[in-house]
């Protein structure tokens, strides 16, 4: 059987290299023409473009999913005229497209999990389809539920939090202790590339540098190269008597930060607090100097420790969020489904009602002695008996939406009351939005206020969030 | 118990629960309950306004007299400091240590006798005068308090590396340190003025001697006093001036723990 169903093909940082994934890249200008070469080749209603530094997908909604799968990835071929890009490409169909869709929008595709920028990435890539006139209802919805999925994934469960990066993780601490670098001073012993990029992070937050290395030259160009001033390594402890954060990564055997020196600088800076950061292996400064008053010493293991301590917080976050992903999508799909069963269930209550109505009107009008309250009493008994006869199909049929049963109690529904057969579409999906208004639905045989609302409404569905009890 | 005294305990339980609510923010990071914790706060702080406009309409409001009083002011004030503080900067955590101290001055607000008539001899000037100035600066004392704990508890964690949750919600360590030293350095006059108007006024009374409630109050003194001093002359900062501070409250502390027994015990 045809069927309307969500499609993704794609490559990722997981499955291609850096050089294909340049070479497929799309950027904004070129999408909205690509967009449209794909709705008129690869057998796509509605499409989108995501394409990032890490990643370059196609999502999409077809009624013809196998076809367009098979265009899709002829397509990819194409534009990176070779046909082994045929081994990067994955592709997923159907409730796959959605949770693939949910997953990369909630950073769980992402390669370090949790950061931020996908999110806007994918915001981006929704606003350029929708300009190009690509997004229909369900993409819309689909991507607009991603969102919303990421968002909750963001707040509920720490996936984003703690960074992983040893000079970010200096950062914070840094900021823990001097609440802002604006202004305050950095200073970088030896001119390892480690401590380099540490030191570079730290004057991105405002911090003022100065290098000192054995070498001055090597000092000069460090210091050229982040913004900073370049000193001899024989001016190690007037500098330590300015400076707020240390990094020491040199490549000496000794310990170059001692007890002794650090007593002076102590007592010259006022017990103003100094954080050391010791990235060289072996070690620059001496384990004892931490133990001074408002001396805060962290040395490389001490910093990975934390780094692997947010990774593996990351990791454990990573799990609750795929919970909350599989819920999301069971729910997106189970909307999916009564969308699909809208038009039955219309039908099947217009028909009852209509049989109802005539009944009524025939039997009122052979009662011409009854006062207006007593019609008016028989007209609501009548909606009752609708009502409550209809109770129990409705509640199976929308239980069952998104089984293949549902398809089976469908047909057997439409066999049995006579209805008239469905355009292939939803008529929420030719429509423009379908109202989400929970108030505003008739599907629910429960609602006292049904009877009187016209049915030829719009079937009108509660936002996704609202159902998360009821599914 | 009456239920007038009842009614006189229940800033004291919303203060209480705002501390549980509080100490689930610094611990678990549960802003919910941190919410709810400020909103409990805010209760506590309008059932005492109302408390105190019943008190100055049906019974007697005898100027700033009592303990009572003075206790009563001492958590409104307190409270009334960290709701616009918080509501300005991200200190919501500290809301851990600065609720528990609403709740011990309103709870011994609630305990103590409010109706304590002055005798014409204590009628004075000098008694409102003394007591707000040490209100005052109990107040700004409290709130550096407060951010002392903080800031010990923020450095044992930086140094021994366990940078989890608490550490996590709790400001920088400077941000503490110079808050902490402005409120210090705020408190202190007011305190020094408390000190010689309380004095000056209890040789008046009794011209016998100082009882040992001035003599912690002086005491306190010292300590904020030293506190002070070595922070401007030596530079002491950060660790030993926060734990000066909680030294120096807690003499003050004492002070008005005697007041709560005296006058608990005497009504």
């Amino acid at each position: 059987m045809k069927s309307t169903s969500f499609v993704v093909v794609g490559l990722s940082h997981h499955t291609a290299p850096i050089e294909l994934r340049e070479r497929l890249a799309l950027p904004a200008d070129q999408a909205a023409r690509e967009l449209e070469t794909l709705r008129e080749r690869c057998h796509l209603d509605e499409a989108l473009v995501v394409s990032t530094c890490n990643r370059v997908e196609v999502y999409g909604v077809s009624s013809a999913p196998t076809e367009a799968l098979t265009r899709l990835r002829e397509r990819f071929i194409e534009r990176a005229a070779s046909p082994n890009v045929q081994q990067s490409l994955y592709e997923r169909w159907g409730s796959e497209a959605i949770r693939h869709t949910f997953r990369v929008a909630a950073s769980l595709d992402s390669m370090v999990v949790g950061e931020p920028q996908i999110l806007g990435q994918v915001k981006e890539a929704l606003s350029l389809a929708t300009m190009a006139g690509s997004v229909g209802t369900l993409l819309g919805r689909c991507f607009e539920q991603a969102f919303s999925v990421a968002k909750r994934v963001r707040g509920e469960t720490a996936i984003a939090a703690g960074t992983v990066s040893v000079s970010s993780i200096a950062c914070e601490l840094a900021e823990k202790i001097f609440s802002s670098l604006e202004g305050r001073s950095v200073l970088l012993i030896g001119a390892g590339k480690m401590g380099e990029n540490a030191a570079k992070r730290l004057a991105r937050s405002g911090a003022r540098l100065v290098v000192v290395n054995r070498s001055p030259a090597r000092a000069a160009e460090v210091a050229r190269a982040c913004g900073g001033e370049a000193r001899g390594i024989e001016q190690l402890s007037t500098e330590l008597l300015h400076a707020d954060v240390a990094i020491s990564s040199t490549n000496s055997d000794r310990f170059i930060v001692t007890p002794e020196i650090m007593h002076e600088v102590i007592r010259g800076r006022k017990r103003r607090p100094i954080f050391l950061i010791d990235i060289a292996v072996p070690r620059d400064v001496d384990p004892r100097v931490g133990s001074m008053e408002n001396v805060f010493l962290y040395d490389v293991d001490d910093l990975e420790k934390v780094a692997h301590e947010n990774l593996a917080a990351r990791r454990r976050a990573a799990g609750e969020a795929e919970t909350i992903v599989e819920r999301e999508t069971a729910a997106f799909e189970h909307w999916l489904g009564t969308l699909a069963m809208t038009p039955t269930l219309v039908a099947l209550r217009e028909r009852f009602r209509s049989v109802v109505h005539d009944e009524v009107e025939r039997t009122l009008g052979r009662l011409q002695h009854l006062d207006p309250k007593e019609r008016d009493a028989l007209k609501a008994m009548a909606e009752s008996i609708v009502n409550k006869l209809l109770h129990r199909p409705l509640t199976e049929l929308k239980n069952h939406a998104q089984h293949t049963q549902g398809t089976q109690l469908i047909e057997a529904a439409r066999r049995l009351f006579d209805l008239p057969n469905p355009s292939a579409l939803p008529p929420a999906m030719t429509q423009e939005t379908p109202s989400l208004s929970p108030s505003a639905s008739p599907l629910n045989p429960g609602e006292s206020k049904i009877h009187s609302r016209p049915f030829d409404e719009a079937p009108a569905l509660a936002p996704l969030g609202e159902r998360k009890g009821k599914v | 118990m009456s239920t007038e005294h009842l009614l006189f305990l229940s800033p004291a339980l919303f203060y209480a629960l705002a501390s549980l609510g509080f100490a689930a923010l610094l611990a678990r990071g549960d802003e919910t309950l941190g919410r709810r914790a400020k909103l409990a706060l805010g209760l506590g702080f309008a059932a005492q306004i109302l408390l105190l406009v019943y008190r100055a309409f049906v019974s007697h409001f005898d100027s700033l007299g009592g303990i009572h009083q003075t206790l009563s002011i001492a958590s409104l004030l307190l409270v009334l400091a960290f709701l616009s503080a918080s509501a300005r900067y991200p200190l919501s955590a500290l809301g851990a240590f600065v609720a528990p101290l609403a709740f011990f001055f309103a709870l011994g607000a609630g305990l103590t006798p409010e109706g304590t008539t002055l005798s014409p001899r204590m009628r004075s000037l000098l008694l409102p005068v003394h007591i707000g100035l040490n209100l005052l600066g109990v107040v700004a004392f409290a709130l550096a308090f407060a951010l002392s704990l903080a800031y010990v508890l923020q450095e044992r964690q930086l140094r021994r590396k366990q940078l989890g949750g608490i550490f996590k919600r709790l400001p920088p360590l400077d941000v503490l340190d110079s808050l902490g030293l402005r409120l210090v350095a705020a408190g202190f006059p007011l305190l020094t003025l408390g000190i010689v108007t309380g004095t000056i006024f209890a040789l008046r009374i009794d011209p016998q001697g100082l009882s040992p409630g001035q003599g912690f109050a002086i005491l306190a003194w010292v300590v904020f006093a030293g506190v002070l001093l070595l922070r401007f002359a030596a530079g002491w900062r950060g660790r030993r001036a926060a734990i000066g501070t909680i030294l120096g409250f807690l003499c003050a502390l004492v002070v008005l723990l005697g007041y709560v027994l005296r006058a608990g015990g005497g009504g």
